[in-house]
């Protein structure tokens, strides 16, 4: 297996320390604002999940999804329905609000297999908003407009729901989630998922079916976003159906956008910029909404590779070539490519 | 073994292909010929059942392959290349390889997610397999480039390679040589020799020169209909083949100089 | 009962030429630039800011600010086919779709930030009265909503089949490739095409108003049905795209008084599903082929 280049896995292992040793020295350091800065983390390893999944359908399988705001609410609400009447524990809330919002992917990719991109696009986003309506309306089980409090999360009897602890099984289950990711992207259902994205003739030409395989792509990523979903809602305690509106389906795309598309580094890299933007200006209303789009239009108009673009700039694996060529993936923001000019390579030689 | 007979196609009010039979044996390296649009690719199309037929049966030994969705038809033992290479250029070059095996590699969703030591085997043979195939092309070196990185004749190559990955019974190939330079060609002639002994190449090409010596047979279709087939060298000189490549009056010359 | 259901009806058709004029408007541009505006409902809320502002602060007649609006909405959808979706050339579906998609979170925000999210009013001129026809009452909203959908089609209409702008946009839809040869100026056609897109989703904004007040996000939930209404037609014709709207606002209108009115997108979006799921090319589409 291609192992991954130096400066990421430094990346790598500087985030997850980071990470370990953050909230000890908040303990140490920051007061009363600790819990509060356990809680944004913790939130934002959430939002890195998401990234993740939905670049493993957008980016890697060329799926458009506008709706994965629904996935998420999916999850956090089977998690929270669980956590308030029946006091399922973390463990079995995480994996059943999974399961969830997977078997409600398949309503949507059903169809989705057969659509092309403009019609999944807002296909999905009606999906969205349809979630949303429903767990406003549906208040015998979702608590309607009131919400629903979440009881103390447990595992396996032992309470966990401190923010400390949350914080430290947040972050384990993201770790969990980009491993399998990674695992997957290099085996051969994620190599498939690529090849559906780059040439569906050619793909089925080798064997992968299609429409099943935009399917699994629709599946993995609802239930990675179920999951984070689950862990949102018993970070936040409490739920109710304005958590989940299309304003969240616009920064989960804009998480995608800014990260490059295929890209794992690249998912929570534009997940770290969009949380931050949105926390920052949260107070004056429409001001992350500007600045998102903005970043947005600009990514697509001039950084069409995103943060991944820069991370393959850093890592020096370009030697010169076109922008459009070098990093392989088609960007999920970028003019198509051209016809690929022969040139010599003199690092390998051709003859 | 690979039986096509009476293939009809048609778009439209067109008739792009015209009650078409062609055979191709256990063994050897076969030629479709024909002028532009003389409807050979729609016949691979066809027969890898991306293209619909209006008439006609295509059967692989017992099987019968319009029964099959194009996905279906790599595991029963048809590859192809593509005219223009159709490579995934997010894809490495090895990884664009290890897809062609996609039908000969036991790996599933979890399986791959997790990644368990008898995952990791399947995975690493199928490398091996990959790798023996691209070192005799000498593209080895290359299997971390972007296809986009290489030359086009590589990538050419790249897509032979792709396709016979997945030990075909009937490897199809749409116009190998266009776009190879002089020192790629010989490359894929050795490895279309060697290839024919083992399995059944057709081949659609139009660099009849390069490929008369290694073929024991040409068929030749224009305007949709097979117009000749035979030994290459009969072939060539058949005046029907030479009237719809060159033109009447060369047809006439021809066979006044015999 | 016959009564209840014609007035349902009627209302439905009124709520649903909003739906149709959004629905044309999407249909315009992507038939000539293949691009899906998702920006078509935030620019025609743009729009309906400057009406508003006129109304409020200009005093000027209702009329006027509508026509402003127009203009205003003409301008914009113009302006970002030359400005913005011209860089994008061939680019990916999901580029366009995305870009558009920013174009709309930017424009939504500068709004917001500018006006922030109280809702504002704005009333049509109060001089007309309700219609009487037969046993169902026709509102002036929904007489202008009407009006306003029969004389833009009309308009369109003309403007395709008569004017040599529109054959030049016809011959683009057709092939922009073989157009660019024979000398059309397809960027220049592409910004008028834009240019009148917009212009239908900012009339229907503007009619909107009344009902939903002027909102940052005002139009997000007619967008959807006016995309859902355009993928009914097929996203091909624009008698499609009238058509699928007007539907939907029939439908809707249904949904609204028989069963639960917050569970309408709910039902619209599993319509969608199942229209697309038996026709993934739309009621009126027509197959798409591509050439291997």
């Amino acid at each position: 297996m291609r192992r991954a280049p130096a400066f990421l896995r430094v990346i790598a292992i500087v985030f997850v320390a980071v990470a370990v040793i953050l909230p000890f020295a908040l303990r140490a350091f920051a007061g009363q604002r600790e819990v509060y800065w356990l809680y944004v983390v913790s939130q934002f390893f959430t939002l890195a999940m998401v990234a993740v999944a939905l670049d493993l359908l957008m980016g890697r399988t060329g799926q458009i999804s506008l709706g994965h705001n629904g996935f998420f609410a999916v999850g956090a609400y089977t998690a929270a329905i669980l956590s308030s009447r029946y006091g399922v524990d973390l463990l079995a809330a995480m994996a059943l609000a999974g399961l969830a919002s997977a078997i409600a992917s398949l309503v949507l990719g059903f169809p989705a297999a057969r659509l092309r991109g403009h019609y999944l696009g807002i296909v999905t986003f009606g999906f969205g908003v349809a979630i949303d309506q429903v767990a406003l309306k549906w208040d015998a089980l979702t608590g309607g407009d009131q919400g629903l409090h979440l009881k103390k999360a447990t595992l396996a009897g032992i309470p966990v729901g401190s923010p400390f602890a949350l914080y430290f099984i947040t972050l384990a289950v993201l770790v969990v989630a980009v491993f399998l990711v990674r695992n997957l992207t290099h085996t051969r259902i994620g190599r498939s998922f690529a090849a559906v994205r780059d040439s569906e003739v050619a793909a089925a030409a080798m064997g992968v079916p299609i429409a099943r395989t935009k399917v699994v792509a629709f599946v993995c990523s609802a239930f990675l976003t179920g999951v984070a979903g689950s862990l949102y809602a018993f970070l936040a305690g409490f739920i109710a159906p304005e958590d989940f509106g299309t304003t969240q389906a616009m920064l989960f795309l804009a998480m995608v956008v800014i990260g490059g598309s295929a890209s794992i580094p690249g998912a929570i890299g534009g997940a770290l910029v969009v949380d931050t933007v949105n926390q920052a200006a949260s107070t004056v209303s429409g001001l992350s909404l500007a600045i998102l789009g903005g970043v947005i239009v600009a990514v697509t108009l001039f950084f069409p590779l995103g943060i991944k673009g820069l991370i393959a700039r850093l890592t020096n694996e370009d030697d010169g070539a076109p922008e459009g060529s070098r990093s392989g993936a088609k960007p999920v923001a970028a003019p198509a490519p051209e016809r690929p000019i022969a040139r010599a390579l003199e690092k390998v030689g051709t003859d | 073994m690979l039986e096509a007979r009476d293939i009809t196609v048609r778009f439209g009010g067109l008739t792009a292909v015209d009650g078409v039979d062609i055979s191709v044996p256990e063994r050897g390296v076969f030629i479709l010929a024909g002028p532009n649009g003389a409807g050979k690719t729609t016949l691979f199309n066809v027969l890898t059942r991306i293209c619909p037929v209006a008439r006609g049966s295509v059967k692989l030994g017992d099987v019968d392959l319009l029964a099959h969705r194009p996905h279906e038809i790599v595991r029963h033992g048809v590859a192809r290349s593509f005219q223009h290479a159709e490579l995934f250029p997010s894809l490495t070059v090895l990884e664009n390889v290890l897809v062609g095996m996609h039908s000969r590699v036991r790996v599933g969703l979890v399986g791959g997610a997790v990644l368990p030591p008898a995952v990791r085997r399947r995975e690493d043979e199928a490398r091996a397999h990959a790798q023996s195939l691209l070192q005799r092309l000498d593209l080895w070196r290359l299997r971390h480039a972007c296809p986009a990185d290489l030359p086009y004749g590589l990538q050419k190559l790249l897509d032979v390679v792709r396709a016979l990955v997945s030990e075909p019974r009937v490897l199809l190939m749409d116009e190998p040589f266009a776009g190879l330079t002089e020192r790629e060609s010989p490359r894929l002639v050795e490895l279309i020799q060697q290839e024919g002994k083992r399995r059944a190449i057709l081949m659609i090409e139009h660099h009849l020169e390069l490929v008369m010596d290694i073929a024991e047979r040409v068929t030749v279709m224009n305007f949709g209909r097979k117009i000749a087939e035979g030994a290459p060298a009969a072939v060539r000189a058949d005046p029907e083949v030479i009237r719809c490549y060159l033109g009447k009056s060369a047809a006439q010359e021809a066979v006044a100089a015999c | 009962m016959l009564e209840l259901i014609l007035q349902i009806a009627l209302a439905g058709l009124a709520q649903g030429a909003l739906y149709a004029l959004v629905a044309l408007g999407l249909v315009v541009i992507s038939n000539t630039s293949n691009v899906l505006n998702f920006a078509q409902g935030a620019m025609g809320m743009a729009v309906t800011y400057v009406a508003w502002a006129l109304l409020t602060y200009a005093g000027a007649p209702f009329w006027l600010a509508v026509g402003a609006a127009c203009i205003a909405a003409f301008a914009i959808g113009a302006l970002a086919q030359i400005v913005l979706l011209a860089r994008l050339g061939g680019a990916s579906d999901m580029t366009q779709i995305v870009l558009t998609l920013g174009l709309a979170m930017l424009i939504e925000g500068l709004v917001g930030l500018g006006f922030g999210y109280n809702p504002r009013p704005m009333a049509l001129p109060m001089s007309m009265g309700p219609l009487l026809v037969g046993p169902v009452v026709l509102r002036p909203q929904d007489i202008v909503n009407l009006s306003f959908l029969v004389v833009l089609s009309l308009a369109l209409a003309v403007l395709f089949t008569r004017t040599s702008i529109g054959l030049t946009m016809r011959s683009i839809t057709q092939n922009a490739f073989a157009a660019r040869l024979m000398g059309v100026p397809v960027e220049r056609v592409l910004s008028l095409a834009w240019g009148f897109g917009v212009l239908l989703g900012g009339a229907a904004a503007v009619l909107a108003a009344p009902t939903t007040s002027v909102t940052p996000d005002m139009m997000n939930t007619i967008l959807i049905y006016g995309f859902a209404g355009a993928i009914m037609g097929g996203f091909g014709s624009l008698v499609g795209a009238c058509v699928g709207g007007l539907l939907l606002g029939v439908i809707n209108n249904f949904v609204v008084a028989f069963v639960s009115p917050q569970l309408s997108m709910t039902f619209i979006f599993a319509l969608l599903l199942v229209v697309l799921y038996v026709r993934p090319d739309g009621l009126f589409g027509r197959k798409s082929v591509r050439k291997v």
